[in-house]
């Protein structure tokens, strides 16, 4: 044991990095090696586009919330328009987020969509038109959780400097008032 | 929460002060759309707190209202109501949907496929209303049905099995899109997804015919039930995209939906 090395921080929620991980990485796989496999491309499509629908609502519902506290959804209130909403946990909350847990998901989440899209261009350049419709529908769904959650990150940093600013000014508002009602 | 129209739980005599303060922590609290939420209550569906704010579009915020400083010396304040716990003990036991359990999401998710189906497919009070047919829409429900339907067609097709999967989806998902894009063009008011998710969960009708074709091969039957298949789905689509735009336009947004539907149809009884 070095002595120097300062305490190494564990990932907190092993399982749910586990399955962040595990239905991203099985679809590219399965992708990849299939064609050593399976001579039909229905089942190609048809298991990889599966998983990656999997993953997809597995990171948006599942290791969203558990690993960075944030989630996202679209809703359509009584004015019949469409809304979306953005959820995250409280500030004290967020820093108390495991720093390994939420370097693993972002990474992932974005090496995952340049993988796609590397095996993208790998189609369009051989001219398979049936292998770039897998991609780019699983393409969409993992970029689509990357907007989300980046939206949903750049707000809930926005909430917070607005309320941390506005408990200030409410602050500040009431101790001049209860300042000038004792004079 | 608005404390303008709610009775506050304590029997307070408010203040002036109080009533200046209340007024700033509302006006505070009126959020944008897509701005943040301190984790709150579950049942992101329907609201069950009556709220004033109808500008917002935030129907069911429970929030606890921004507390009150606590240092200030003035009278007793209107305290927050006991609904939602804290958000500090947000990892183990608010009961909201940032923290509920992993089943829990699944079964919520589940139970609106089904209603959304329900809601669509079958007769029911609520069709005349389009804005409400599809108001939690989702795309899981519209995602099997179009893949189970390529499955179904590749299944039965003797040659050519991949071709015909990739057309069948391919044909759908583009088409629900450009039928969207057409309502969208013609000056109609829907939203995209609620578009889709519909297009996509009227297409069951079409799964059923497809699976009785798939297991009794005569010319006849298919012709018999995809009809009726057809007829089903389209009769479950109209609702909506008639709603949806304005009355003249109406054969203008429904002719391409009826189109492609047949054209599926076609596909079925033309597949052996």
């Amino acid at each position: 044991m070095d002595p120097n090395q300062a305490p190494v921080e564990n990932y907190a929620n092993p399982k749910t990095c586990l399955f962040h991980v595990l239905f991203k990485g099985a679809a590219l796989a399965f992708y990849i090696l299939s064609a050593l496999f399976f001579n039909s491309f229905v089942i190609i499509f048809v298991v990889t586009v599966l998983l990656a629908a999997l993953d997809f609502w597995v990171v948006k519902n599942v290791s969203g919330r558990i690993l960075v506290g944030l989630r996202w959804w679209n809703e359509i209130d009584d004015l019949g328009e469409s809304v979306w909403k953005f959820e995250s946990l409280d500030q004290e909350s967020l820093a108390r987020m495991n720093k390994k847990d939420s370097w693993l998901f972002w990474w992932t989440l974005y090496l995952a969509a340049a993988a796609w899209f590397i095996l993208g261009v790998f189609s369009l350049i051989r001219f398979q038109a049936d292998y770039l419709l897998v991609v780019g529908v699983c393409l969409s769904l993992n970029v689509a959780n990357i907007i989300g959650f980046t939206k949903c990150k750049k707000d809930a940093k926005k909430q917070l400097q607005q309320f941390a600013s506005q408990t200030i000014a409410s602050r500040f508002q009431s101790t001049v008032q209860s300042a000038f009602t004792l004079v | 929460m608005s404390h303008n129209d709610t009775i506050p739980l304590y029997q307070s005599s408010q203040s002036d002060i109080d009533e200046i303060e209340n007024m700033m922590s509302n006006n505070g609290f009126q959020s944008n759309p897509g701005s943040v939420l301190p984790a709150r209550p579950p049942s992101p569906t329907r609201p069950s707190i009556p709220v004033s704010s109808s500008s917002s579009p935030f129907v069911q915020s429970n929030l606890p209202p921004l507390p009150p400083p606590s240092s200030s010396a003035a009278a007793p304040k209107v305290t927050p109501v006991p609904a939602p716990p804290p958000p500090s003990s947000g990892f183990g036991s608010a009961p909201n949907t940032l923290t509920e359990p992993v089943w829990d999401t699944v079964k919520r998710d589940l139970a609106r496929i089904v209603s959304n189906l329900k809601l669509v497919v079958f007769p029911n009070p609520n069709r005349e209303d389009p804005g409400k047919a599809l108001r939690d829409w989702d795309l899981w429900g519209p995602f099997f049905f179009i893949v189970f339907l390529g499955l179904t067609l590749s299944w039965s097709a003797s040659v050519k099995k991949s071709e015909v999967f990739a057309v069948a989806f391919a044909l759908l998902a583009a088409g629900a899109v450009i039928l969207t894009l057409n309502v969208l063009l013609l000056g109609g008011h829907i939203i995209f997804f609620q578009s889709l998710s519909l297009l996509g969960y009227c297409l069951f009708p079409l799964d059923v015919g497809a699976v009785i074709c798939m297991l009794k091969d005569n010319v006849i039957l298919k012709m018999i039930v995809v009809t009726v298949t057809l007829a089903w789905s389209s009769w479950a689509a109209y609702p909506f995209m008639s709603a949806a735009v304005n009355p003249r336009r109406k054969a203008l947004a429904l002719y391409p939906v009826f189109l492609m539907y047949v054209s599926v149809g076609f596909l079925i009884i033309a597949i052996d």
